[in-house]
């Protein structure tokens, strides 16, 4: 069944493709968010702006086109998210 | 009669663990609000913060029966508790309502409602039946949450909320029959049973040793 999913959600996809595609340590490019994190493009540019302005990714600007790493911070968020998602579906509710 | 008055006092003790029971859970989830701003979370904390209030209103009315303190009769602050109550399980049942909306399928049990009457003699009654529909409610939804992710936590969760149900139940016959003392007391250890139970997930918690006054 397709479900929606929540803004807080949505950010942790994000954050997670961000972490675990970044195998080479050199960021994740847009391309790569796009196709895990299932939205548009302009809606993805400015969720990635928004998570740079919290400090939750950082960017890398290369030559032609920026790359996102998560920062401590985002991985900070992850842990909280995955406890209290957790914690959540205890009591049978989603994130 | 003592034996009647011991039982009031262990009811209304009772209350006091379902006071801090559902304060614990209402603050971890506050935690969660702060940390990842859920919305599911702060509907959560707000259902809990409701039904530790009405706990709370309900035990000091207890107490006022050994040491009078209370300014205005009881029933009104009966009253007060109960509503604070049902309010606290409306917003549980809001939040599984909410997931329902969000998973694109309806929520069956909401549409027995029109089907279940009561007398509107007694607001008391009114209340009792809305928190007995809700937590039942909860129960529901719970149940399919399990049949979902399969987590045993989760069954244990409704199982808690089952009994919460049946001690509201249990409430509500109390107010119509006169076997009060008994049936008050048969309330209270249900409800108190299950808010221990829902009380697992912030033991999870304690025990995964998750810190809560990070702000991220």
């Amino acid at each position: 069944m397709t479900q929606y999913r929540t803004q807080v959600k949505i950010i942790a996809d994000v954050l997670s493709t961000a972490r675990d595609m970044n195998v080479e340590g050199n960021g994740v490019g847009i391309t790569a968010l796009l196709r895990r994190g299932n939205m548009s493009y302009g809606r993805m540019t400015k969720l990635l702006s928004e998570l740079v302005g919290s400090g939750l990714l950082t960017e890398l600007s290369g030559d032609k086109i920026s790359k996102y790493m998560i920062s401590d911070k985002g991985v900070q968020f992850l842990t909280a998210y995955h406890s209290f998602e957790d914690f959540a579906q205890s009591f049978g509710l989603r994130l | 009669m003592p034996m009647q008055s011991d039982m009031v006092l262990i009811a209304d003790m009772l209350q006091f663990i379902g006071v801090f029971v559902s304060f614990s859970i209402a603050y971890v989830a506050y935690r969660g609000v702060r940390q990842i701003e859920s919305s599911s979370l702060l509907r959560l904390a707000t259902a809990f913060v409701f039904l530790g209030f009405g706990f709370l209103v309900e035990a000091l009315v207890g107490l006022d029966q050994f040491v009078s303190f209370l300014p205005i009769t009881a029933t009104v602050i009966v009253i007060g508790g109960l509503l604070l109550e049902t309010t606290g399980y409306f917003f549980l049942a809001f939040s599984h309502a909410v997931d329902v909306m969000l998973s694109k399928r309806l929520g069956p049990v909401l549409m027995l409602f029109p089907v279940l009457t009561l007398s509107l003699t007694q607001l008391q009654n009114v209340l009792s039946f809305f928190a007995f529909y809700f937590v039942l409610y909860g129960v529901v939804e719970t149940v399919h949450s399990y049949s979902k992710n399969k987590r045993p936590d989760t069954l244990l969760i409704a199982l808690g909320l089952g009994l919460i149900s049946s001690g509201i139940f249990f409430q509500w016959l109390s107010l119509l029959y006169q076997y009060v003392g008994v049936l008050s007391l048969l309330q209270i250890i249900l409800q108190e049973m299950g808010l221990l139970i829902l009380f697992t997930p912030v033991l999870g918690f304690a025990r995964r040793g998750v810190k809560l006054d990070d702000t991220i």
